[in-house]
């Protein structure tokens, strides 16, 4: 077992190791076991699976510094890796969440130099975060690619650091650029430097030397000045960068995909999961180095594509579960039945198990009580389902681990069972209990007598509840017909769901059909008219261009929106809707734009480049400024994408006209991934980059015979002027912002206007609100690649749902209403984050609230507000809850 | 106070602070072992009343998590 | 598309990409394999301590 979040949380055998394996001695293992687990003769086996098609998402390697002489890694105890730190902050790591130094050693050493080293531990003051450590560096290892993720972990590194050792941590994150470029992620830099006063020096770190006696570490580097400095610190994290490993390649190879040179996955940025063989799909870092939100959108955007290919076989080989009927108990007695788990040792070692159990039989109405070995396997779940008919149990009562991850597996038992799945209360005396009051058993005990009273007491009152069945209209409204409204909308029709796109202006495409190329060289007009043929001749697609949303009603599964166009407005039913409204560049107010037509836009350079316009042959001076508008107190947000469009448009600048002087006036230059190849590429080229601050912009002043741009040189420290004839200013890419649509659907957007997802990590294209997703720019500005694959994880999200259009059923833990005591105060109205709650518009309850409960998530926030006491949440009831609190109140 | 036996209801937030008592019992750290938790679906579903009830029936502390 | 396609996925490596590629499929009427190489699923993610920009624990 690696750690303790492990999942399954079962342990292996190694069988490097394995004295058994290797020698045939020792065996302790099977004798000890209780649950005879132990099986020496398993071995590996071959099996031939029969697929229709293969995702490939193997991962990376976080890279080793053990050749880098310079940082000593392998020698210094108090030089660790980022994924060491990780582990060290971490409360189940190996110092328990400690940050201290020789992190490495073990926490009571046994061996002699240890113990010596140990006892020189401290709580360090002062922790250096080294940048790039095996990315963008091709001196000392081979990864000329920039990792993505090593500045904004190491930020996050020195904030927790600080946070568990209090706030005279000093910590000082050695960098060459800041990339922090995701949504979110530049104000967590700006935080980390204000809030948590984190410094960041721009510098590539020379050398570390050891103190031989402390072990401090001595680091050399030159600062932005150039000028030398030695500074001590007690320890050094290295940001290690993310490598495809050598099997990873081999594997790759195997199957027959290319990859990069840098061993990453050769994708098209117009299918960005596809790899080069035919039904083999990617995802992940596999797919250039990216962070988690980027992997788990690209997990579904893979899914989406094999979905794609698959979608005439969807549901052949998937099982049905047969149903049993369910015996109606309302009415009768409770008569409870207590299963105690012993869970191996991990319960019954501390808690006297036997003793709960002959506790429970005394509990009122519970007939039966029984202790298992371990509740969760196999032939116990067997066995309680027999003993649950024998003994016409109505109500169960289990006390093992947590609810949380095995409630699930319990409630399909007491299904088979033909009980309510709701008849049932878990309690934990694992992890509340015997795990943590290891050393009193005694009081153990008596916790897990106490449990198991609040949990009987509670399970009498349970009544079995009824899931509503949701149908689901299996067709999609896709708002915006942009790059990413057309993947999704092209996904999902191709999967047989009927799809309508809703654009406003006069043709599809959206911002992309301003674009000249991708920055894998694609040409993104050529492709994008294939996209936008694609979707016009599918039969499933309905595209309603030069129109408005005008109203949408209604909740997942049955939506029902008013359209219009020119002057006819139609009422369009759908399950489904996905938001890809995009985003457009800024209007820029500096830098003397809108005044000389020598000043432009980077899409406007785009449309030079892409109509070869005379313009650019006279042109013997361009010079990019960045970060126009953005990352700036007004936007204080990255827009990701001008870094690697105005290096890409260098690129052909110089190339056509290898003469030219261009320059990119830059703060730092974000080309992750793969994208850093761009930056070698240029600065080869002969492409000039001139770092300036914020605080000392360039200026620029327009003359008639040239544009002169003064600014401070960063290698040289001081003034330079360029005489430039095109300006292209890298405007901030900013949302539509449109309140209107975000009313309708009830979806939140953040202060600068981008919509707000279900969850930044694991819900990326989709909303809290059920049944509408996010995909494109309208989330976060992003290039061509990335809008798709959102587009196609918004798809694959949604296709999620309308393939369970007869399955789809709501909790039955919801709110509900006793309209007779409703008072019609409307405070549960106003109150409900989820607008579950409404006043009945006829009958003879009109005026009284209802529930709707497909919109109800259970939270019960409108029954503790209710002044009435007309509110009830099922499974977590008034009366329920303080059946606990009495029965704790019993004495025993 | 170490002699009396002290009694501390807990209510718990499914979400976030049940299953971060899960996580300490997985992380096998220790504590007293006072705290009774109740499990409830979100700290929205607290009431005044479950408070006063737990002080009603004897506890030294009521302590509400989410 | 002359021979019959089958209608079950191999997912593999079991990190972060892959187990949501698997629940993706698997949600939406596939059968689904999820291989793995080592001993748990959960990738590197499952041994960070916690998460950017939020700080959620990454469990």
């Amino acid at each position: 077992m690696e750690y303790p979040q492990a999942v399954p949380l079962k342990y292996g055998i190694n069988p490097e190791v394995c004295l058994k394996l290797t020698k045939d001695k020792c065996g302790t293992c099977e004798e000890v076991c209780p649950a005879n687990a132990i099986d020496y003769t398993q071995t590996e086996k071959t099996l031939i699976l029969d697929a229709g098609a293969i995702i490939f998402s193997p991962g990376f390697k976080p890279f080793d510094p053990s050749k880098f002489d310079n940082y000593q890694y392998v020698n210094y105890p108090n030089v660790v890796t980022s994924m060491e730190f990780e582990r060290i902050l971490s409360a189940s790591g190996p110092t328990m969440g400690h940050v201290t130094t020789f992190p490495k050693l073990p926490l009571n050493p046994k061996k002699k130099a240890d113990k010596l080293l140990a006892e020189k531990r401290k709580d360090p003051k002062k922790i250096a975060w080294f940048q790039c450590v095996g990315s963008r560096d091709m001196n000392k290892c081979d990864n000329p690619y920039c990792s993505s993720v090593c500045c904004m972990y190491a930020v996050k590194e020195a904030i927790i650091a600080k946070e568990h050792a209090g706030g005279d941590l000093e910590c000082s994150i050695f960098f060459m650029d800041m990339r922090t470029p995701g949504k979110e992620f530049e104000k967590y830099y700006q935080t980390a430097k204000e809030k948590h006063g984190i410094n960041f020096i721009r510098s590539r770190v020379h050398s570390v030397t050891e103190d031989f006696d402390t072990h401090d570490l001595q680091i050399r580097y030159a600062d932005e000045m150039g000028q030398i400095v030695t500074d001590v610190y007690d320890m050094v994290v290295l940001s290690v960068g993310l490598e495809i490993t050598p099997e990873t390649k081999a594997l790759a190879g195997k199957l027959g995909i290319e990859m990069t040179a840098n061993g990453f996955c050769k994708t098209d940025s117009f299918e960005p999961v596809t790899t080069s063989r035919d039904g083999i799909y990617v995802a992940g870092v596999f797919n250039n180095p990216k962070d988690i939100p980027e992997s788990v959108l690209e997990a579904s955007a893979a899914a989406s594509a094999a979905g794609d290919a698959l979608s005439e076989v969807r549901d052949t080989l998937t099982k049905e579960v047969a149903k049993i009927t369910e015996v109606n108990v309302v009415g009768e007695r409770p008569n409870i039945g207590v299963f105690i788990c012993d869970c191996g040792s991990n319960i019954k070692g501390v808690v006297d198990t036997a003793h709960v159990t002959e506790y429970a039989k005394t509990l009122p109405y519970v007939t039966f009580a029984d202790e298992n070995m371990y509740a969760c396997s196999q032939d116990a779940q067997d066995k309680m389902v027999e003993q649950i008919k024998e003994k016409k149990l109505n109500r169960i009562v289990l006390a093992a681990c947590t609810p949380k991850t095995h409630e699930p597996l319990f409630q399909e038992t007491l299904k088979s069972a033909g009980l309510n799945k709701y008849l049932f209360e878990m309690t934990n005396i694992r992890n509340h209990n015997s795990w943590v009051h290891k050393n009193n058993p005694e009081i153990a005990t008596q916790k897990a007598k106490d449990l198991v009273r609040m949990a009987v007491a509670k399970a009498a009152l349970a009544e079995p509840l009824r899931e509503e069945k949701i149908n689901v209209n299996a067709s999609v409204m896709v708002i915006g017909g942009g790059l990413a409204g057309l993947t999704a909308a092209k996904s999902l029709a191709t999967q047989g769901y009927d799809t309508h796109i809703i654009e406003k202006k006069e043709v599809l495409g959206g911002e992309a059909l301003k674009l000249f190329k991708t920055a894998q060289g694609e040409d993104v007009g050529e492709r994008l008219a294939e996209l936008v043929q694609a979707v016009t001749a599918h039969d499933k697609i309905t595209v309603h261009t030069n129109t408005t949303l005008e109203n949408v009603e209604g909740f997942v599964g049955n939506f029902k929106s008013v359209l219009k166009t020119g002057d006819k407005t139609i009422e369009l039913e759908h399950g489904v809707a996905v938001l890809a409204t995009g985003a457009k560049s800024s209007e820029p107010t500096e830098y003397g734009y809108g005044t000389d037509e020598r000043v432009i836009r980077t899409l406007d350079l785009d449309k030079l480049l892409k109509e070869n316009d005379a313009r650019l042959a006279a042109v013997n001076t361009a010079v990019f400024i960045q970060c126009v508008g953005s990352r700036e107190p007004l936007r204080p947000y990255c827009s990701r994408v001008c870094c690697t469009h105005s290096v890409d448009n260098a690129i052909a600048l110089k190339k056509r006209n290898p003469a030219m002087d261009v320059f990119i006036l830059y703060r730092d230059i974000r080309t992750y991934g793969e994208r850093e190849l761009l930056y070698k590429e240029a600065r080869e080229l002969g492409v000039i980059f001139i770092r300036y601050d914020v605080d000392k912009k360039p200026v620029v002043t327009i003359e008639k015979d040239g544009l002169k741009i003064s600014l401070n040189d960063h290698v040289l420290n001081r003034p330079v002027t360029i005489d430039a004839d095109l300006l292209t200013l890298a405007a901030a890419i900013v949302p539509r912002r449109d309140e209107r649509l975000a009313n309708f659907f009830k979806v939140p957007m953040n202060d600068e206007g981008f919509f707000i997802e279900k969850h930044a990590k694991l819900g990326p294209a989709e909303f809290a609100t059920a049944g509408v997703f996010l995909a494109g720019s309208a989330h976060y500005p992003k290039p061509v690649n990335e809008a798709i694959t959102q587009g196609r994880a918004a798809a694959s999200r949604a296709a999620t749902l309308l393939s369970k259009k007869d399955n789809l059923f709501t909790s039955g833990s919801i709110a509900s209403v006793d309209a007779e005591k409703c008072s019609s105060c409307g405070v549960c109205i106003s109150i409900c984050p989820y607008s579950s709650p409404r006043f009945v518009s006829e009958g003879r309850f009109e005026g009284k609230a209802e529930i709707n409960g497909v919109l109800c998530k259970g939270c019960g926030l409108c029954v503790a507000s209710c002044r009435s006491g007309a509110l009830h949440l099922r499974g977590f009831d008034t009366n329920q809850i303080f059946s606990q609190i009495f029965a704790l109140g019993e004495v025993v | 106070m170490a002699d009396k036996d002290i009694k501390i209801v807990s209510f718990l937030c499914n979400w976030c602070s049940y299953g971060a008592a899960d996580l300490a019992g997985v992380s096998r750290m220790e504590y007293p072992a006072d705290i009774r938790v109740i499990r409830i679906p979100c700290s929205g579903r607290m009431s005044p009343k479950f408070i006063l009830s737990a002080f009603r029936e004897g506890a030294d502390a009521v302590w509400v998590s989410g | 598309m002359n021979s019959k396609k089958t209608g079950s996925v191999v997912v593999i490596g079991g990190g972060i990409s892959g187990m949501l590629s698997a629940l993706d499929l698997a949600n939406s009427g596939f059968y689904v394999y999820l291989v793995e190489k080592g001993p748990s699923i959960g990738g590197v993610m499952s041994q960070l301590d916690k998460t950017f920009p939020t700080n959620d624990c990454a469990m």
